[in-house]
């Protein structure tokens, strides 16, 4: 498997934390099935408890008029006009790995807070949320299959 | 606007890569065809709701109906732990098989839109799209002005092969290229964002929550009042959310639908944006339209044929036509020479006066007599006009004399040189025809017309004293014949004939050596002839060459010309003294206006004397065996009968159809070819009216006897020998 490494050090204004508060840093690794298609978008963000959109974590995929191909993303994060401030990157290509690299504030951590991906590629089915899992301590490095694109999803705390 | 040199550069380099960009096209249009033909529409009548309960009985998880630009339903469903996409028969629901989407029509697509490089291959693409826009643009206009105007934009187009498909490819296809760029530039502006393409979020809606249970699909009345042939897509909500809606996507709008209730929660016209991308994007990629996508994929294919034919344009070109040092543009220049030349040779003498000109100091422009005109900077203009065949304007120059006609006239002096040989009534006709519209319509002049016989350098020389005395500054002339490249041609066989009084004749077989793979790829090769063409040989002692129509094409492995030993005559003498295995230089002189077409029409052919080698070489070459007549005219059977016993030959096994002779000088012959079409003119009326050509090859006298006994002929079905030649059909070849 080929993998493409992206690092993101995330420091946007609804996830960053005072410089004083506690912080971890997350790597999250999202790998692509051989779908056969063109490169995917993907976009990772954060919902809270509630469902509630808390932040957009990495957006792959440069052009804006696919964005509405990642529909939950795209109605959950319409409010932040800083969705996009440093998160994106280029597409990502069948069988390739996504990393992600943020700081996330403790407070974030199994508060029923959740990590999501939508997933969407070319002239195929979209995949909203096609990844969602608990932003949890115990989580970390657990492997999470997706059902369309998504080979597996996986998040590390160091 | 030098619109030329744009369509020239241009269309040679980004038309290059262009042609990747066509034939991947060619291929892309393909699959629309396929899909149109493989698609299972939906029945009449069906309603959305109807189609979603049918598919949903077959397909279990279901949770997506598209349907295809080209009609066919696809599933999407997510079984167990198993994402699919499934074919279905909307008749009734059943599973046709797993849909894939082609992965050579995305590779393919992807070298179409971006050669694989993503951004900045998308961005080089569209300039690829923007050239050939411009290419389309310049392309018609320099058409138009080849014709003769837009309103003969759908005339004949003469010239060279490569000339004629570059021409008529583009007549023909020139409207589907230019929306073709257009459509490709509009799709790149969306890619890149300048324009939008849709609306950029859908409308937030929920479900209510509630406790009662969804509505079966059957139930939902938006879905069943819908009708199935617009769908585009109907997402079933989410069994995990309890909020999802039913989204439903129809070719005019889109609706959003709850759940429980089944109430209309949004209901939203397509914007315009996307009514105008669908649009476009269906008009590029054919997608829906199959028969459409036909006529994009001509359209792809005829980029390497538009690139193909203008490369060799533009070699026949630059091969003809001498390089100018120092030629300024027109709107600068102080000295204007327009030429017109058939085979080129007239480009020497333009060069000499231009070279002159320059090296006086003035800034100086030539360029080909269909780009007249006359600048405010101009003090001197020149015509260098060739007259080609019989009075006629060179092909490239067909409707030059209408234009200048049409022009107003100037106070700046307009002088014309004529080229022709004077063995022809209409010698230097064209060239006349021009100072004759000239003074008509008020240009002053420097010199009287003055005609330049055989292209005689020294004849050239004293017309260019006079003008030096004229215009009070000396001008040397410095003209050097121009030979095209010659092959050596080795003699390989010959066939005496007795020729009677007009002295001895011989056919001349020559052959070339092959120079090897690597001298043909360079142009080192004997080059293509056809039957009709000519070659011109240069004798030892002269420096001028003279011309004898070819009677075989390259094809047949061998070069053959029929040659009257003239009185006193240079070239005639020398050829006749060749023995087996001694060799000449030639080069090869299209003649474009007298070679068959290619087309399956029959054909008249007409000669007398040695006239008849382009005839034989016409028939001889007449593998297809399309009807083709020979009369042919001569003094005695037993002394010119040129070709006689291949005559025979091809007359038994069908390459030739019939032959009428007639023989002057023997009694009982038949007088002249004339009288022998007189006597079948009843067949000829018929050959005519049903679409044939008429070739004629003889002396000049012989040609207008003919002439005249054609219009005879022809009356009674109302057209004539001016009429043909009009319509391209009559073309002579005389001497």
């Amino acid at each position: 498997m080929k993998t493409a490494s992206i690092a993101a050090l995330l420091a946007a204004t609804t996830l960053a934390i005072p410089a004083l508060a506690q912080s971890r840093t997350v790597t999250l690794s999202t790998t692509l099935q051989n779908y056969g298609g063109d490169g995917a978008y993907l976009a990772v963000y954060l919902t809270d408890a509630q469902g509630a959109y808390a932040g957009t974590l990495w957006v792959a995929g440069g052009k804006a008029k696919y964005y509405k191909h990642l529909p939950d993303w795209q109605r959950l994060s319409a409010g932040d006009a800083a969705r996009l401030d440093g998160v994106t990157g280029a597409s990502v290509g069948e069988g390739r790995t996504l990393t992600v690299t943020a700081e996330l504030a403790d407070a974030l951590f199994d508060a029923g807070y959740e990590v999501r991906v939508d997933a969407a590629v070319e002239d195929m089915r979209d995949s909203p949320s096609e990844i969602r899992v608990p932003l949890t301590t115990a989580g970390a490095g657990q492997k999470t299959a997706g059902r369309q694109f998504i080979q597996s999803f996986s998040y590390e705390i160091r | 606007m030098q619109w030329r040199q744009i369509h020239r550069w241009l269309g040679l380099w980004a038309g290059a890569l262009a042609v990747a960009v066509g034939v991947s096209g060619l291929v892309l249009a393909f699959f629309p065809v396929r899909d149109a033909w493989q698609a299972r529409p939906v029945p009449a009548g069906l309603t959305v709701a109807e189609l979603a309960g049918r598919v949903a009985d077959h397909v279990p998880g279901l949770e997506e109906i598209r349907r295809t630009p080209a009609g066919d339903v696809i599933a999407y469903s997510f079984d167990g732990n198993q994402a699919r996409a499934s074919r279905v028969d909307p008749a009734d629901g059943r599973v046709l098989g797993d849909y894939q989407a082609s992965g050579v029509e995305r590779w393919v697509r992807n070298l179409h839109r971006s050669f694989f490089l993503d951004d900045p291959g998308r961005l080089g693409v569209a300039g690829l799209a923007l050239a050939m826009l411009l290419l389309s643009v310049s392309g018609t206009l320099m058409l138009a002005r080849r014709l003769g105007g837009w309103r003969r934009l759908a005339g004949r187009i003469r010239g060279t092969a490569a000339q004629r498909v570059h021409g008529v490819a583009g007549r023909v296809l020139v409207l589907v290229l230019a929306l073709s760029s257009l459509t490709a530039l509009y799709m790149s502006a969306t890619t890149f964002g300048l324009v939008p393409a849709d609306s950029d979020i859908d409308p937030d809606v929920v479900s209510a929550p509630g406790e009662q249970p969804d509505l079966a699909v059957e139930d939902l009345p938006l879905l069943r009042a819908l009708s199935a042939d617009g769908l585009r897509k109907l997402n079933f909500p989410a069994a995990s959310d309890p909020e999802d809606t039913w989204a439903v996507a129809m070719d005019e709008a889109e609706g959003w639908i709850d759940r429980r209730s089944g109430h209309v929660l949004a209901w939203e016209p397509a914007p315009a944006a996307r009514r105008i991308h669908d649009w476009i994007h269906a008009l590029h990629t054919g997608q829906g339209l199959w028969a459409w996508a036909l006529v994009l994929g001509l359209m792809g294919l005829s980029i390497p044929v538009f690139w193909i034919s203008g490369f060799l344009v533009w070699r026949q070109g630059r091969g003809r036509i001498p390089r100018l040092a120092d030629d300024s543009p027109a709107r600068r220049a102080e000295v204007l020479i327009f030429v017109a030349s058939e085979g080129g040779t007239t480009w020497g003498f333009a060069k000499a006066l231009h070279d002159a000109f320059v090296r006086g100091g003035h800034a100086v422009h030539t360029a080909a007599l269909e780009q007249f005109q006359v600048p405010g900077s101009a003090r001197q203009v020149f015509v260098l006009a060739a007259t080609y065949g019989d009075g006629q304007a060179p092909a490239h120059a067909a409707r030059a004399l209408e234009r200048i006609a049409s022009l107003p006239p100037g106070a700046v002096p307009v002088t014309v040189l004529g080229f022709g040989d004077r063995q022809f009534p209409a010698f230097c006709g064209y060239a006349e025809a021009l100072e004759h519209t000239l003074r008509e319509r008020g240009w002053p002049r420097t010199l009287p017309l003055e005609c330049i016989h055989q292209q005689s350098a020294q004849q050239f020389d004293r017309w260019g004293a006079a003008l030096s005395q004229a215009l009070g500054e000396t001008l040397a002339l410095d003209y050097v014949p121009r030979i095209p490249a010659t092959v050596a041609l080795e003699l390989a066989g010959r066939e005496d004939y007795a020729g009677g009084a007009s002295g001895p004749t011989a056919v001349l077989r020559f052959r070339w050596s092959d120079p090897g793979p690597l001298g043909r790829l360079l142009g080192r090769g004997m080059p293509r002839f056809e039957a009709g063409d000519l070659v011109g040989i240069v004798p030892p002692d002269s420096p001028v060459p003279r011309y004898y129509s070819l009677a075989s094409g390259r094809r047949d492995g061998f070069l053959e010309i029929c040659v009257r030993r003239m009185p006193g005559g240079a070239c005639s003498g020398f050829l006749h003294g060749l023995k087996p295995g001694d060799r000449i230089q030639a080069f090869i002189k299209p003649n474009p206006g007298f070679t068959l077409d290619g087309a399956r029409r029959p054909v008249a052919l007409i000669g007398a004397g040695t006239g008849v080698a382009p005839l034989a070489g016409f028939i001889r070459d007449n593998a297809r065996k399309i009807p083709m007549f020979l009369y042919f005219g001569a003094r005695n059977p037993a002394e010119d009968f040129y070709f006689g016993e291949a005559i025979r030959g091809w007359l038994a096994d069908g390459r030739l159809s019939g032959l009428k002779t007639a023989f002057s000088r023997v009694p009982g012959g038949g007088g002249y070819v004339q009288d022998a079409l007189r006597r079948d003119a009843e067949r000829l009326r018929a050959l005519v009216s049903g679409g044939a050509a008429l070739r004629v090859c003889g002396s000049r006298p012989m040609a207008a006897g003919v002439a005249e006994a054609l219009d005879e002929i022809l009356r009674p079905i109302g057209l004539d020998v001016h009429r043909l030649r009009a319509g391209g059909r009559y073309a002579e070849d005389v001497f």
